[in-house]
């Protein structure tokens, strides 16, 4: 009997999730590693239903249904709540198989995000996930303009802006200065490079895909440490995009481990 | 569930006894019944937190387990919106409304309805919710599948998005609003025409003589407890797919045209992203034709893993058997002939 869920327990199913989702989004910016940041009102606004709706079932389950239809607004018509038990009845005695089948046993797998999330707790996308997928090809973005660098020293530059500079820039802005990227370590294949990556998510986790610049010059630190890299960009020598996947490289001059930005994806 | 559903005997007294009524369980203890499986659940979540989860650190794990989570944490909040949209359609529209505001005739009602699906903004997770709670309030099945396929897939929001990701191509927003409305049209007059009504139980609702905020109420509990669960069961396989399934092997038969609008199609079931996101995951799959991400587009919000999953558990499985294939093949055959057309 404790597999089917009763009233209680599917009330309190709705408050751990409810937890749950509060945990990551209200209370923490762990939920930027699933989702877009602006989507945080949503999930607090979805965990607090959540819980009201929980704490609201579990006030009326816990106080008899004969107390007051009215008051509180919660609470059946003593008609319609017989009514229900008798077709509970009925079935029980006609095929109670089909009743352990009963829909909200489904409700018990509402569990399992909580488990991962308080079990797992699943860290941002790192170098496996970079390394499966490959950066699709870049694409040519002849509405965008790119403005010109302005300043002395390194610039600070997303991942994303430093690859649309070096392929479709047609003014070659990244020629000859110095940026700074941050991003993650994946190893590559080919000896003496590495790849500074982040990903790019447009909704949640699971449309990421990977950017990536390769470094050269510099050691390869351990897989997924966290990295502020400084260098210059390396002109690419040929004219067209040849076949294949191809990453702009970056001639890395100076390296510093960051800790891992809050927002972990661009 | 749905074996329930189908009894001829009883086919919808289950539904009100889903959420169990205040009197369950209290026949055997003195008062209430403790909830011994939730404690063994919290015992569990104690427990591991403390024994296990220092070892579970598998890199491929976490990345499952980061795109489940992924998965469950965006479709939540259009859940719980459009839950509440649906209970709220169930407890404060009254029935009559529905009636005087769409066309007598179910054959004229699918294409209003369809078109009315431009006006929710939200994705394919709220829009099962609302279409089940519009059949309740007797609004006819196939105008409602109709809503329910149209408008994850041109809502303001999605074309928005659409463009956004396809710039320059204005093309793919029109034949993706298009070719979403035509399926979504055929599919009901389809439904209206060969469905039979017991495929697709009319779901009923907690309903009674209660306060209108305790019908409210009820009605959210009882469709976030079937959903929220159906909800996991296509984000348990939907990450699963999209951890196994190696992207490049998909790249390598983009070079067959018909095979890539095939691909595509059903790389949008397996991979169940959003509505509002796909176009921008179809975007990047340049090595694949325009029509081959029109079928991506199109597909994405009317079929994928979740989906299925959550009409599964909504309406039954003797329905999500003939309507999802119905709605795929449909929308790959109205994709590609759009795309022959304007792309």
């Amino acid at each position: 009997m404790a597999a089917v869920v009763n009233r209680v327990t599917q009330n309190l199913v709705l408050i751990m999730l409810g937890c749950a989702v509060l945990r990551i989004s209200a209370f923490s910016t762990t939920y930027l590693n699933y989702v877009k940041p602006g989507f945080r009102p949503f999930l607090i606004g979805a965990g607090a239903v959540l819980m009201i709706l929980g704490v609201a079932g579990l006030i009326q389950a816990w106080r008899p249904g004969k107390g007051s239809p009215g008051a509180e607004g919660h609470g059946h018509s003593p008609e319609h709540g017989q009514g229900r038990e008798h077709a509970r009845h009925s079935r029980g005695q006609g095929h109670g198989h089909d009743h352990a089948h009963g829909g909200p046993r489904v409700a018990w797998l509402m569990c399992l995000p909580v488990f991962a999330i308080f079990m797992i707790a699943p860290p941002a996308l790192g170098s496996f996930a970079a390394a499966r997928s490959e950066t699709p090809p870049p694409r040519s973005q002849a509405l965008t303009a790119f403005t010109p660098l302005s300043g002395d020293g390194p610039v600070d530059m997303p991942i994303g802006e430093f690859i649309g500079r070096a392929w479709d820039d047609d003014n070659r802005s990244l020629t000859g200065r110095t940026v700074r990227l941050t991003g993650f370590v994946v190893p590559s294949k080919k000896k003496g490079q590495w790849y500074v990556t982040r990903m790019q998510i447009a909704c949640c986790a699971a449309d990421a895909f990977p950017l990536k610049v390769a470094v050269k010059g510099i050691q390869a630190p351990p897989p997924d440490t966290w990295v502020e890299v400084t260098g210059t960009w390396i002109p690419q020598t040929f004219g067209r995009m040849p076949n294949g996947v191809v990453y702009p490289q970056l001639s890395g001059t100076d390296l510093m481990k960051v800790d891992t930005p809050d927002e972990p994806y661009e | 569930m749905s074996e329930l559903r189908t009894d001829p005997r009883s086919p919808w007294a289950d539904e009100d006894a889903t959420v169990p009524p205040d009197s369950w369980g209290r026949g055997t203890g003195p008062k209430h019944t403790l909830p011994w499986g939730f404690a063994l659940v919290v015992v569990l979540l104690v427990v591991g937190r403390f024994t296990l989860a220092p070892h579970l650190t598998a890199p491929a794990l976490q990345t499952w387990a980061t795109i489940f989570v992924a998965i469950c944490v965006q479709a939540l909040p259009f859940l719980v919106f459009g839950v509440a949209l649906s209970a709220a359609i169930t407890a404060f529209v009254p029935a009559s409304f529905w009636t005087r505001a769409l066309p007598r005739h179910p054959a004229a009602a699918v294409p209003v309805a369809g078109m009315a699906g431009a006006v929710l903004p939200g994705c394919e997770c709220a829009s099962v919710p609302v279409a089940s709670g519009l059949m309740a309030r007797g609004v006819p099945p196939a105008a409602a599948l109709a809503f329910l396929l149209a408008s994850p897939a041109i809502n303001p929001i999605v074309l928005v998005a659409t463009a956004v990701a396809f710039p320059g191509q204005p093309l793919m927003v029109v034949s993706r609003f298009g070719a979403s409305l035509a399926v979504a049209v055929l599919v009901g007059w389809l439904w209206l025409r060969f469905g039979r009504s017991e495929w697709l139980p009319i779901p009923s609702r907690p309903h009674g003589d209660g306060p209108k905020w305790a019908r409210f109420g009820e009605a959210m509990r009882h469709d976030l407890l079937h959903a929220g669960g159906f909800l996991i069961v296509g984000g348990l396989a939907a990450a699963t797919l999209n951890v196994m399934v190696p992207r490049e092997w998909l790249a390598a038969l983009a070079e067959v045209p018909w095979l890539a609008v095939v691909v595509m199609a059903l790389l949008a079931v397996l991979l169940s992203i959003c509505s509002e996101a796909d176009a921008f995951v179809a975007a990047s799959m340049t090595a694949f034709s325009p029509t081959a991400k029109l079928a991506f587009l199109v597909v994405g919000p009317m079929v994928d893993l979740k989906l299925i999953a959550l009409q599964a558990g909504t309406f039954g499985r003797a329905f999500a058997l003939r309507f999802v294939p119905l709605t795929f093949v449909l929308a790959v055959l109205v994709s590609v002939l759009f795309g022959w057309l304007l792309l």
